[in-house]
């Protein structure tokens, strides 16, 4: 599965400009330290943080995506340093439990 | 010298704050990890000549590396974090680096040592090297890389707006205005 049938089967919508990557399994956590210790490689990073650290902090651990979930807004300088460096920020208004349902439904669970 | 390829993975992850002070009396800034989970802010003390206020409190953590092949274990006890460079200061040899490799695909970021131990004490290169390894490892290399650098190379402290990737805040943290209870 890729960033791209994501946002097609789950109707998220992408904010940041971003190449289109796999995706294989799903991280969530609102702490940053979590993330840098846990996430892994392709992951999709589930978090209701909008502040611009989380950029650095899913490029260090090469996070296929942050979904930005409840659909909770996104500062620009969040986006824009997300574009620079690559990163796909993608917005869910789907509360965080909703949207790991649906991801587990897809089999992104399944490993 | 070891022959091995280490393949690092993290381990003794403990999480904790950053603390971070400022003396008031001659601006000196210290760090240290805690795992006391409410320093207050601003929160003011008296050691010696120093006269400590509270700045900030970051949740975080510590780790140290091993490696899977040879069980070699490297401590971090020493790296208060990592900073990514903003690109304030032109001059600042951290950004030279940034624009360099950055062209490269290659992402830097700045490695903290404790304040202010570090200053004269920095985290030695090969430990800069063996964070740099790890976090290669746990990426997708064909697609871009980490490189870490040490924070003596930063122009000028005092005027650096880098971020930490840090949890600064949290404590704090209000759930988005409308959000429905999970349950
Ligand atoms: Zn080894
Ligand atoms: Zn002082």
């Amino acid at each position: 599965m890729t960033t791209q049938d994501l946002i097609t089967k789950i109707g998220l919508k992408p904010l940041s400009k971003f190449e289109h990557r796999d995706v294989e399994g799903v991280f969530v956590s609102d702490m940053l330290s979590d993330v840098m210790a846990g996430a892994k490689s392709g992951n999709l990073w589930l978090t209701i943080q909008t502040h611009k650290s989380i950029v650095p902090a899913a490029n260090l651990v090469d996070v296929s995506a942050v979904i930005i979930t409840s659909g909770k807004e996104v500062p620009q300088d969040t986006v824009d340093l997300a574009s620079k460096y690559n990163i796909a920020i993608l917005s869910s208004d789907l509360a965080t439990f909703e949207l790991v349902g649906k991801l587990y439904g897809l089999g992104l669970g399944a490993k | 010298m070891s022959e091995c390829q280490h393949q690092w993975e993290m381990t003794n992850i403990q999480f904790g704050f950053v603390v971070f002070e400022k003396c008031f009396h001659c601006n000196e800034l210290r760090t240290y990890f805690s795992v006391e989970d409410n320093p207050i802010l601003g929160d003011k003390y008296r050691e010696g000549d120093h006269f400590w206020s509270r700045a900030e409190n970051a949740q975080s953590f510590r780790f140290d590396l091993k490696c899977t092949r040879c069980n070699h274990v490297e401590k971090f006890d020493d790296l208060m974090g990592l900073l990514h460079c903003t690109g304030c200061l032109p001059d600042c040899e951290v950004e030279t680096l940034r624009k360099k490799y950055e062209a490269q695909k290659t992402w830097i970021l700045v490695a903290f040592g404790f304040l202010p131990e570090a200053k004269t004490e920095p985290i030695p290169p090969h430990k800069l090297d063996m964070l740099t390894d790890y976090f290669n490892q746990r990426r997708d290399t064909s697609r871009s890389m980490i490189k870490i650098v040490s924070f003596n190379l930063i122009e000028d402290l005092s005027l650096c707006k880098g971020d930490f990737i840090h949890d600064v805040g949290m404590l704090s943290l209000e759930p988005p205005p409308g959000r429905k209870p999970l349950f």
